[in-house]
């Protein structure tokens, strides 16, 4: 067997420990490492470039939108409140009452033997009630049939138009004056009528019961 | 397998790399990649904001074209009421409209007085104010009156009788003295 001798056998193991260096091979690891995460940042950096001017080009959009945006929101808003206003305004017009109609009524009611004296009426709970007090003199043989003759007429005539008619005597007195009707004296009255109504329908169809359940 | 055999200082720069590597990732991810990862992720919320906002506004002005097609009434008829509320303070040309509009109708000597204004509750309203008059006729008759009472209906939308008083004329039987208490809508000056 020949004998093999090493004579660089140190030279050989400081080699191998120059290799093995943990500095060196750290150092190495970490400037690889770095490289990657250098790449990384740098794709990262590439992608955010690509997305700020994603967004640039939104916000450009946008800033061409915008204005038309707001003058259509304001013009909206404008246009809802005119719409309201007008609902709200129709709805009070057409809430109205109208007195025209009632004063046709009673002057067809009023005949040759009975004048009033005073009219005196009232809107009441938001047009949903009138009350009107009608004073004035009947004349006649009978003068508190003529007055009752007028009080049967305003019922019946009120009653084409209005709903609820309730016309009653507040006061029916004789008087002592004659009035002279066609060249002969009549007696005459005082009379004062109440009259309420209800001049719309929907005030009188609000208050219907509900429907019961069937019975069993 | 062989044993890692280091030496002392063999161990020290193992550990000097080693704080470095943490150093390195601290600095990488703090001052690097997460401002990075922080500004792209605003850019992308904002991005799907003005998106939304964009897809949104062309619904928001289709529905405000299809609003003012549907409003063209209520815009009109809108019109119509405000045309009825001249420039100035009501007080200064409601009293002599009701003088002049009653004297077409042979009503002399009518007078309108002011008894007071409210604003409406209503938030529709808001412009908008009741003021509320007394006209007084100090001479007319009945069927004049009737005729009047209705014009006055149908010309001034605005405007509701509350309260009506027709009495006979204590001086001249002939005559009927009449008041109204009115109440009209009007634009606030």
């Amino acid at each position: 067997m020949a004998l093999h001798l090493n004579l660089l056998h140190e030279e050989f193991l400081e080699q191998r420990q120059r290799q093995r260096d943990p500095l060196k091979i750290g150092m190495m690891v970490l400037g690889g490492l770095g490289a990657l995460m250098f790449l990384y940042y740098m794709w990262n950096a590439y992608k955010t470039l690509e997305i700020r001017s994603r967004l640039n080009a939104v916000q450009h959009d946008w800033s061409k939108v915008e204005p038309k945006v707001t003058a259509s929101q304001k013009r909206s808003a404008e246009l809802n409140s005119i719409i309201g206003t007008t609902r709200v305004l129709d709805g009070m017009i057409d809430s109205r009452f109208y007195w025209a109609p009632f004063l046709e009524k009673i002057s067809r009611c009023v005949a040759l033997n009975a004048q009033l004296t005073s009219i005196d009426g009232t809107v009441l709970d938001d047009g949903r009630v009138v009350n009107v007090m009608i004073e004035g003199l009947a004349a006649g043989r009978e003068p508190r049939a003529a007055a009752e003759e007028l009080r049967q007429l305003l019922i019946e005539q009120l009653g084409q138009i209005y709903y609820e008619v309730k016309v009653e005597f507040k006061t029916l007195e004789d008087l002592d004056t004659l009035a002279n009707i066609g060249g002969a004296n009549m007696a005459m009255a005082r009379f004062g009528l109440s009259v309420v109504f209800n001049p719309t329908a929907a005030a009188v169809k609000a208050p219907s019961p509900s429907p019961k359940a069937p019975r069993k | 397998m062989k044993k890692l055999n280091l030496t002392k200082d063999q161990i020290q720069k193992l550990l000097l790399s080693s704080i470095g590597f943490i150093v390195l990732l601290y600095v990488y991810f703090t001052f690097f990649l997460g401002p990075l990862n922080r500004s792209r992720d605003s850019m992308l919320v904002s991005i799907n904001d003005l998106t939304g906002k964009v897809g949104s506004s062309k619904n928001e002005m289709a529905k405000a074209t299809n609003l003012e097609k549907q409003a063209t009434a209520a815009t009109t008829r809108f019109a119509t009421l405000k045309t009825l509320n001249p420039e100035g303070a009501p007080i200064a040309w409601f009293p002599p409209r009701m003088k002049a509009f009653f004297a077409n109708l042979q009503i002399d000597k009518a007078t309108a007085r002011l008894e007071g204004n409210v604003p409406f509750k209503d938030a529709d309203l808001a412009d908008w104010m009741r003021y509320n008059w007394m006209l007084d006729l100090p001479q007319t008759d009945f069927a004049t009156v009737g005729k009047a009472i209705a014009e006055l209906e149908n010309a001034e939308p605005l405007l509701s009788i509350h309260h009506l008083n027709i009495r006979a004329s204590t001086d001249e039987p002939q005559f009927q003295q009449v008041n109204l208490n009115v109440a009209t809508v009007m634009l606030k000056r």
